[in-house]
């Protein structure tokens, strides 16, 4: 089905290294190499057919961005284009020197990841000694014309310290608190059994948040996705396969969400090679899970399917082995009793596997 | 937000060249009606009242009390979604 709407964000991940190792890092397993990471001509090109196609926010993520000498270079070319750039960074490497030239090149919005409130728990989750660095960051970021975000990954390992993260988030007078749940894609999937939080942590965690948003109201704004492993209805993915975003990875490949890269005999096009526009409009990955062919009955004839499109493609192939099955979260799914398996309580004694850069 | 503040755009939000919308960290904020020519007079200088007078010049026949009022209610919810300090 050819795509009906625009796409609103570009995300580019413009390297795989990095220099932390975190347990949840999504990025595949597979890295890709930094030889193979596209040149700033070939982004600043595909930022002027974003900006050409309406899309109005650029996301520049990793990995670390920062691992890239270009950065600044790359952040012009979006401004110049006309986009909103947005960056997502660990912090590391970063020096108040390198973040004057990012603004000045164009940076309008910074996030900054924090794995925990405590020091060595931080440490720990992110396999790396980054927290004390990334908190004498923030003083130097709030010099800056920016708006800034301080994102908070949460998982079992530190749910139960929700509200110290929040206090710590707070205590750095961000715009804005972004509270996300761990995927289980690349190197999260391979931690699972640390990472998913338990049935009882999650019930603790919604109060909270909620708490939160209303003591910060008119403040800082906080947004917050939780899991929905324990929901009975999926949401919808990245807004709808082919509906809102576009991801390209280092090499420029085009995806249609940070982990279609693990969906079996897929052929992803390269911005090297197509436009955006081709890519977003004809490119068989992009039509592959729109609209409702590819669906079971079940989701065809279902109300939800305008508001979920049938759920995470991702998540029913790596629990069900078949991408085409009704999302495991939905009750309607046969295989809904995978879920309970999943939500089972592991062992704590099994070791982190962290990834290596 | 009264009528002597004075708003100012907070960095990183910013209204968008031509469309009707306010480009935030996390998407767009849709403006309706005048709200686009009011952000338009924001410049962290002038008081809501000093916008309001130069607006009112615009719109014959408006008015400026209950456009004083209404401009007020505007920058207070903009202020209180963080696109505005002041
Ligand atoms: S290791 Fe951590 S900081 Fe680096 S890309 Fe993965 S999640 Fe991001
Ligand atoms: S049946 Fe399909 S469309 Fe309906 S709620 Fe479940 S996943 Fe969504």
């Amino acid at each position: 089905m050819p795509a009906t709407t625009r796409p609103q964000s570009l995300i580019c991940e413009v390297t795989h290294r990095c220099p932390l190792h975190c347990l949840y890092c999504s990025n595949p397993i597979e890295m890709q190499q930094s030889a193979a990471e596209l040149p700033a001509e070939v982004w600043r090109r595909v930022f002027q057919e974003a900006a050409a196609m309406g899309i109005l926010h650029l996301h520049l993520t990793g990995g670390e961005p920062l691992a890239r000498k270009d950065l600044a270079e790359l952040i012009q070319a979006g401004h110049e284009a006309g986009l909103y750039v947005n960056m997502v960074t660990s912090g590391v490497g970063m020096t108040e020197e390198r973040l004057a030239g990012l603004v000045q090149a164009g940076l309008e919005h910074l996030q900054l990841s924090f794995q925990d409130a405590d020091e060595a728990r931080a440490n720990y989750i992110a396999g790396t000694r980054a927290h004390a660095w990334k908190l004498g960051l923030v003083p130097l970021i709030k010099r800056q014309r920016l708006a800034f975000t301080v994102n908070l990954v949460v998982h079992r390992q530190n749910l139960d310290c929700l509200e110290e993260m929040i206090a710590l988030a707070e205590s750095l007078e961000p715009n804005r608190i972004e509270i996300a749940h761990v995927q289980y894609y690349g190197w999260a999937l391979k931690n699972r059994s640390l990472l998913m939080p338990t049935e009882e942590q999650v019930q603790y965690a919604l109060p909270v948040v909620e708490a939160a948003k209303t003591r910060l109201r008119g403040k800082i704004h906080l947004d917050a996705v939780l899991p929905d492993y324990y929901a009975n209805f999926p949401k919808a993915c990245v807004g709808g396969w082919g509906r809102q975003m576009i991801l390209i990875d280092p090499a420029g490949r085009a995806l249609p969400c940070h982990s279609a890269g693990i969906l079996l005999g897929f052929e992803f096009d390269n911005v090297r090679e197509k436009s955006l526009s081709w890519i977003w409009e004809q490119s068989p990955a992009f039509e592959r899970f729109r609209g409702d062919a590819w669906m079971s009955e079940t989701c065809r004839s279902c109300d939800r399917k305008e508001r979920d499109f049938g759920g995470c493609r991702c998540q029913a192939f790596l629990l069900t082995g078949d991408m085409e099955a009704i999302d495991p979260v939905c009750t309607y799914s046969p295989q809904h009793g995978l879920m309970e398996e999943l939500r089972k309580p592991v062992g704590d004694e099994l070791l982190p596997i962290y990834r290596n850069s | 937000m009264t009528p002597d503040s004075i708003p100012q755009m907070t960095p990183g939000y910013r209204l968008h060249p031509t469309q009707d919308v306010v480009l935030i960290p996390e998407g767009v904020l849709e403006l309706s009606g005048p709200s686009r020519d009011v952000l338009l007079e924001v410049d962290g200088k002038r008081t809501v009242r000093e916008i309001v007078h130069n607006l009112a010049a615009k719109y014959e026949g408006a008015d400026e009390n209950e456009m004083l009022d209404d401009v007020v209610a505007l920058l207070g919810r903009l202020a209180e979604r963080g696109v505005l300090q002041g």
